[in-house]
């Protein structure tokens, strides 16, 4: 049996990439839900509590919604994204100090450890999202006005916090006391992310705050997205392609340039 | 083969100032090396050994590898220690692509845990985790063995286990050991090298290089 070792496949480049990103994708959902099966239903229960309560709340103070648009169900579908927004940020930014004895894999780098956080809670959220659109097709007769937007939405909200969440990581490198603003920080977002309430209904000196913000356009089109022309939206898809971009860029080059500071003898 | 080529490594100092460990390490490790590398606590085996195996950069100087090496076999470096030894064994098998059942197996076969290969690695003694260490860089076909203080832990039949493994691979792999422990290195090293004020000495023959060493 000794003998008889296991061999490794050769692969190189794209292949190779994606068997790290997969290989710390799974440990990533076990480290965080256990051994058990059940464990699994945790990352999608945590947003669902969360989305089903906010929306209750706002169901029961009964604030009325225009052109019909049921309040349970559009409650759910803003904390939902919003939710999944920041803990993209908020688990990337954690991302090296939970990993650093896996950086003794020669194959896994810095940036690899963020992506597959990413993977997780996007996926973790797809299921929530699906629920409570088909809730709507079922129980409300609404059917989504434009699902790819919605989903294009939701990618773009993952890339951007995706973005964020890694130059906050290696912020954290060069100063540590980052890591504790991280979670106030997230939640002070919500009024800015406007994800809870829609541009349009705000003041004219507000619109002009909000559209200034990424997050504020991702959440107007995932509501473009969903309730067609019940609501009136203000996006631009272009504006948060660039923010995409500027912060990926921005987070990858900080990685790069604070890895050398990361030391494994601590 | 491995080459290490005037390799620096300085530390900046909490209290300001530097610490230089490394002050210009040659060597060289070809196929089927077994080396020794002795020092005493302090004189920068760590720092050579996460050199060696790239996860950090040395401050000057640079590193040749044309063969693959293992992360450094130690401590517990690599593992997830919230899950089991067989989640490790899988992970291990996905990151470096060995086939999953087959590694699997492998490891549970080689680290002797019995039920613990099924429980968390946090309940685990120091010589159980080495022992599962051992196994999880056995079970992938590495040119090169890094090993950090893992194979001081074992027992005698465990310890022959590995040698005989080494044996088994000499063809293809090399291994370098670390320890400040000389009996470690004459049990499983044909040569050895000193590290002693940051840089490192050759000797073609164990027992001239352990009593060098024990002279110090």
């Amino acid at each position: 049996m000794i003998g008889n070792v296991p061999r490794r496949q050769r692969d190189g480049g794209l292949a190779a990439q994606l068997r790290v990103l997969h290989a710390l994708v799974l440990r990533e959902m076990l480290t965080r839900f256990g051994q058990s099966r059940v464990g699994y239903l945790w990352l999608v229960g945590e947003p669902v509590m969360l989305a089903v309560g906010v929306s209750t709340i706002h169901w029961i103070t009964g604030h009325g919604l225009p052109n019909g648009v049921p309040v349970f169900m559009f409650y759910g579908l803003s904390y939902a994204p919003f939710f999944m927004f920041r803990s993209i940020v908020s688990r990337n930014a954690g991302a090296i100090n939970g990993n650093r004895s896996l950086l003794y894999h020669r194959s896994i780098h810095l940036h690899d450890l963020m992506a597959s956080r990413t993977v997780v809670e996007f996926t973790a959220i797809l299921p929530v999202v699906s629920g409570f659109v088909l809730g709507g097709m079922l129980f409300a007769g609404v059917f989504p006005a434009n699902p790819g937007l919605f989903l294009l939405a939701m990618v773009l909200s993952a890339l951007l916090g995706h973005g964020v969440g890694t130059l906050v990581a290696a912020l954290i490198v060069i100063f540590e006391p980052l890591e504790r603003v991280v979670h106030p920080l997230t939640y002070l977002m919500m009024p800015l992310s406007a994800a809870f309430g829609m541009v349009d209904s705000m003041p004219p000196e507000a619109q002009k705050v909000l559209l200034s913000i990424p997050l504020a356009h991702v959440n107007e089109a995932m509501r473009a997205a969903m309730w067609g022309d019940k609501i009136v939206s203000h996006y631009d898809l272009g504006f948060i392609a660039v923010w995409v971009l500027i912060l990926n860029f921005l987070g990858i080059a900080a990685l790069r340039a604070v890895r050398h500071r990361i030391s494994m003898a601590a | 083969m491995i080459e290490m080529i005037d390799i620096w490594k300085t530390f900046e100092s909490h209290k300001g100032g530097h610490h230089t460990i490394l002050r210009g390490v040659h060597g060289r490790i070809r196929k089927g090396d077994h080396v020794g590398i002795l020092g005493r606590n302090g004189s920068g085996k760590s720092t050579l050994m996460r050199i060696l195996s790239g996860v950090e950069n040395p401050t000057r100087g640079r590193i040749r590898r044309e063969m693959s090496i293992s992360w450094p076999i130690g401590g517990a470096y690599g593992l997830l220690s919230q899950v089991s030894g067989a989640a490790n064994a899988r992970f291990i098998s996905r990151l470096y692509g060995t086939p999953l059942q087959q590694t699997q197996d492998f490891v549970e076969e080689f680290s002797e845990l019995g039920r613990f290969f099924y429980e968390p690695i946090n309940t685990y003694s120091s010589g159980m985790v080495s022992r599962l260490l051992m196994g999880l860089s056995f079970a992938v076909d590495f040119d090169c063995y890094l090993v950090d203080e893992a194979l001081s832990t074992g027992d005698v039949r465990f310890a022959a286990k590995c040698r005989h493994m080494l044996e088994v691979r000499r063809e293809n792999a090399a291994m370098i050991l670390v320890s400040h422990n000389a009996s470690h290195v004459r049990q499983y090293c044909d040569t050895a090298a000193i590290l002693r004020n940051g840089a490192l000495e050759f000797y073609e023959d164990v027992d001239e290089a352990i009593s060098a060493y024990q002279g110090l």
